[in-house]
């Protein structure tokens, strides 16, 4: 059984079917890419996945159950986290802060507690700040956990996201474009990092990427979307060589170029 | 070594300008010199303990004993600890959350009248019997029941303005808050809840339980001398109460929840937090202050009407929050002080000034225009009657030159 | 229910003429809205400073001796025209001062400067006529010509206060109907409410339009403030909040940023008002009576802006970049 089941997910906006009829399949230990064109629907996907969407129609299962209708923090304490494909992290808090409030879902402490600064909330506290910690050095941030999540610079930014959504500690990463804007040399240590998750920190990864080294380079398997449809899956050689694949990205050179290196 | 020098400094001061305050009663710079060394204490780097106990001294003894002499000293701390709670509790709405709720006064309202309904005789109007005013001691019962309250009420008003954009939920909870003022200026019919317009009075106020003591040190226990001191620790301690809360929350999941709505509400709840719920926690929580305060402010009034429960008053607090810097405790402490002394001491004495110049007689000479005998002032233009015009002022100066406020939050990150 | 029957053609009327008043209001707050999706919280200052120019006028005259020997006519539309000349121009000061420097950033922060304007502004009118007048509470002096009625019917009496009132705002209606849709200023203003960014690229002075917009919405609240102390008589400056905020809820009930929505909207409005002015205590048997009448705007308020912030003609929704 597939960690993560999609089954015909549709979703329309007025006169727009932004999906249609997706299925799609995310096994446990797996690293898999999600590409097609701009405006394939590929962060709509995402949308839906994670319930800021609700799918016209259409299955989603997660651990035995159906994710459709739950809300986005439902789905969150369930087990699925997500960074953005344009970086919405909360710019007038500090890098910890941003990180600690990923935990939301794994601190639970009563009011009471709080206000009475009982001893299991001071310890659960120091406890996600070390949690948070080490999370922020993984990311690459060691040392700025008290700046202001706006002054970091673009790719530090993406990667405190990355730092943020893990500290949900999900089972499920959703990735969306984490290496755009970044140079050879960042997404390959970013590739570097995936990796290492997908051994110790959750248990599958879905990337949505336009950096075909980074697909290629790092994917078990391929999902290709074009205008809402998926057109193609498989693994990366497969679906590099695929005509209909080709096809929905010609005109868009650089493709042909980065998948012979 | 620069600690201690900067710790015997701070003595100093604290020392002089506490005497200062004793031999001038009448002088308002005195009074200001006094309560800035309270923010002196908070940011001047000296050793801790030192500044703690400094702090306690100038709270607990040195103040009181000032004002003992002087009870004017009282009143203004007591209206100033009133502000510094009700912006405390806006500013867990408007700088944690980033919610505009104009309407905030209705709470406070809510919980003045409800101890000023009980508490009187106004609720033989509506109750049959006698029972009313309630003894004093449910004073203390009624502070805890408007936390209750003013809790519901939050949630009550934040239910359906939860998916509100910023501005169409800034109108509704204006609004939420002219009609609590209507129904509070015209229920005294078809059942007279609030006496309407003409207001309520006498309001019971809290027991004197400590007064059996004080006669046994001799001390004199006339109600006028020491009921002002009384109101000062009460405000005091819930001022210390609202502080300590708000700090746990701030430093609790509940007050990065808040904090990250703020910042982007759709990342939030993608991060698992349930904003629905932390809104309205937020919304309850500021209410449940302003209410506890509202119960406070009526019994020390003895009198309340509608008149105290105005949208001006709402933007009063809310330019106290931004003044401070939104999000911000020391801030909006700081806000408080500064319009609440604006106001009650800095319009008045240019009032009085005024007045006296009007009286002198003496004639004003400018250069080219001719002259002005000061007589001639007209009588309506009394300073302390244009607040409005100085919570505008504050709110659009500090929006274009310095909208995350005096002492922003965070202030050590300007690098 | 004889006498809730007689009364009713009466109620009509004065629901007729609050609604055109409320209408011209509403017109302010939603044009602003339309070019900037901005709510202009001080517009209900610039409406009652119309009403104390009005007034200002007024007694200059009188006080010249003019007034008795001018012609009605003559001294309303002086009245009338700096009116709205001068509050349009506050408008457009309003707008570069205080507005300007902020509605590039977060949305919050302009409507906390607009509050303060309003607040501003309120003592600022109490300042000027404390030491110009020694009083800011004024009374607009009678003319006979104004103070006579006209008989429809028996229970019918149209003063001609209401009737200059519903004149001067058709033709004002009139005319921008005729500006909006058929210059090219008033074409230019729609395109900046349509997207302002796509605008700018034709060529469009976004910022002079901007600017224009506030004179006429300023100019349209400035006649209404004039209108309103012809028929009230008393004008003090903190009487414009109430109707400000009624007005604003006419904005929203037709359609915020649209601009035959604020004029349905201001119709509606003005006759649930006069409904519940007359004929809520008869429906609650005297426990709630004409003094809930603003309660009753503002539970309107409250009501459509979480049941249907749209309105009822719809919001002119701006078109978002892809």
């Amino acid at each position: 059984m597939a960690l993560l089941e999609l089954r015909s997910v549709s979703k329309r906006f007025g006169g727009l079917q932004a999906l249609a009829n997706v299925s799609l399949e995310l096994e446990q230990g797996t690293i898999a890419s999600l590409i097609g064109p701009n405006g394939a629907g590929k962060t709509t996907l995402f949308n839906t996945l994670t319930g800021l969407y609700r799918p016209d129609q259409g299955e989603i299962r997660f651990q035995e159950r159906s994710l459709v209708g739950l809300k986005p923090e439902k789905i969150t304490a369930a087990g699925i986290s997500r960074t953005f494909q344009n970086i919405r992290l909360f710019a007038h808090m500090t890098v910890l802060d941003n990180v600690l409030v990923g935990m939301h879902t794994r601190l639970r402490t009563s009011l009471p507690a709080i206000f009475l600064s009982s001893p299991h909330f001071k310890r659960q506290e120091q406890e996600a700040r070390c949690r948070a910690l080490e999370l922020i050095e993984l990311a690459g941030l060691k040392g700025r956990e008290n700046e202001w999540a706006h002054r970091l610079s673009y790719g530090e930014q993406r990667r405190l996201e990355i730092a943020r959504a893990l500290a949900a500690a999900p089972e499920i990463l959703l990735l969306d474009e984490p290496t755009a804007g970044m140079n050879s040399r960042e997404a390959q240590s970013l590739m570097a990092l995936f990796r290492e998750l997908i051994g110790q920190h959750v248990k599958a990864i879905l990337l949505i990427e336009h950096n075909m080294r980074v697909v290629m380079g790092i994917s078990h398997r391929v999902h290709v979307l074009d205008y809402g449809e998926k057109i193609a899956e498989g693994c990366p050689d497969e679906v590099r060589r695929n005509p209909r694949v080709i096809e929905a990205y010609l005109g868009q050179g650089t493709w042909m170029e980065n998948a012979q290196s | 070594m620069k600690r201690s020098l900067a710790g015997l400094a701070l003595c100093l001061y604290v020392a002089v300008s506490c005497t200062l305050a004793h031999f001038f009663p009448q002088s308002v710079l005195a009074f200001l010199l006094v309560e800035a060394g309270l923010f002196l204490l908070y940011y001047v780097p000296a050793p801790r303990r030192l500044k703690i106990s400094l702090g306690a001294l100038l709270l607990l003894v040195l103040f009181p004993v000032l004002g003992w002499g002087n009870g004017y000293y009282l009143e203004v701390a007591i209206q100033i600890g009133i502000f510094v709670a009700l912006a405390l509790g806006l500013n867990i709405v408007v700088g944690f959350v980033g919610l505009l709720n104009l309407g905030f006064v209705a709470f406070y309202a809510i919980g003045a009248y409800l101890w000023a309904i009980f508490g009187s005789p106004q609720a033989n109007a509506f109750i049959g019997g006698n029972f009313f005013p309630l003894s004093p001691n449910w004073f203390f019962v009624f502070l805890v029941f408007s936390i209750v309250v003013g809790a519901l009420t939050g949630v009550l008003l934040g239910l359906p303005v939860m998916r509100l954009r910023g501005d169409y939920l800034a109108i509704v909870t204006l609004g939420f808050a002219e009609v609590v003022r209507a129904l509070v200026n015209n229920l005294d019919k078809p059942i007279n809840l609030t006496n309407g317009p003409r207001g309520i009075s006498p309001i019971t106020k809290p027991p004197l339980f400590f007064r059996p003591l004080l006669e046994f040190f001799g001390a004199d226990v006339s109600d006028a001398k020491l009921y002002p001191l009384y109101f000062y620790f009460l405000i005091l301690f819930l001022v210390g109460v609202i502080i300590w809360v708000t700090r746990q929350l701030e430093n609790s999941r509940v007050g990065r929840a808040w904090k990250a709505i703020r910042e982007d509400e759709i990342a939030a709840a993608a991060m698992g937090v349930p904003v629905v719920r932390m809104k309205l926690l937020a919304f309850a929580v500021g209410a449940s202050f302003a209410a506890a305060v509202g119960v406070l402010f009526a019994a020390k009034q003895v009198f309340i009407n509608p008149e105290s429960f105005t949208f001006m008053e709402s933007i009063g607090v809310l330019a106290m929050v931004i003044l401070g810097g939104m999000g911000s405790i020391p801030g909006a402490v700081l806000g408080a002080t500064g319009v609440t002394i604006l106001n009650l001491q800095l319009l008045k004495g240019l009032s009085i000034w005024l007045n006296g110049l009007r009286q002198s007689g003496a004639i004003l000479s400018i250069p080219l225009l001719g002259s002005y005998p000061l007589a001639q002032l007209p009588v309506q233009f009394e300073p302390a009657k244009y607040e409005r015009m100085v919570f505008g002022l504050i709110l659009i100066v500090m929006m274009i030159f310095r909208p995350q406020g005096v002492l922003p939050p965070g202030g050590a990150q300007r690098k | 229910m004889d006498l809730a029957l007689e009364i009713l053609p009466q109620v009509i009327l004065d629901g007729i003429v609050l609604g055109f008043m409320y209408a011209l209001i509403a017109l302010g707050y939603t044009m602003v809205y339309g070019v900037l999706e901005f709510i202009n919280f001080a517009h209900s200052e610039i409406f009652v400073l119309g009403s104390f120019v009005g007034v200002e006028v007024f007694l200059m005259l009188q006080s010249a001796g003019y007034l008795s020997a001018m012609h009605p006519a003559l001294v309303l539309t002086l009245v009338i025209v700096s009116g709205m000349v001068i509050s349009g121009l506050a408008a457009m000061a309003l707008e570069r001062i205080a507005y300007r420097p902020l509605l590039g950033g977060p949305r919050l922060v302009a409507l906390i400067s607009a509050i303060g304007a309003s607040f501003f502004l309120q003592d600022g009118l109490r300042l000027f006529e404390s030491l110009w007048r020694n009083t800011f509470y004024l009374n607009y002096p009678t003319l006979d010509f104004l103070e006579r009625t006209v008989p429809l019917t028996e229970n019918l009496v149209i003063p001609v206060k209401s009737m200059l009132v519903i004149v001067m705002a058709l033709i004002t209606l009139a005319g921008l109907h005729f500006f909006v849709n058929r210059t090219r200023l008033g074409m230019a203003i729609r395109a900046v409410a349509q997207d302002p960014d796509t605008a700018s690229l034709m060529g469009v002075a976004v910022n002079r339009v901007i600017a224009l917009t506030f004179f006429v919405g300023g100019a349209l609240g400035g006649l209404a403030g004039v209108l309103f102390g012809i028929h009230y008589s008393l004008v003090n400056p903190y009487t414009g909040f109430i109707p400000g905020m009624k007005a604003f809820t006419a904005a929203v009930l037709g359609g915020i940023g649209n601009i035959p929505g604020a004029m349905v909207g201001g119709m509606m409005l003005g006759l649930l008002e006069a409904f519940a002015a007359s004929y809520l205590s008869i429906l609650t048997d005297g426990a709630f009576g004409a003094e809930y009448k603003d309660v009753v705007a503002f539970l309107v308020l409250i009501l459509i802006l979480i049941f249907r912030p749209k309105g009822l003609l719809g919001e002119t929704v701006r078109e978002s970049k892809a």
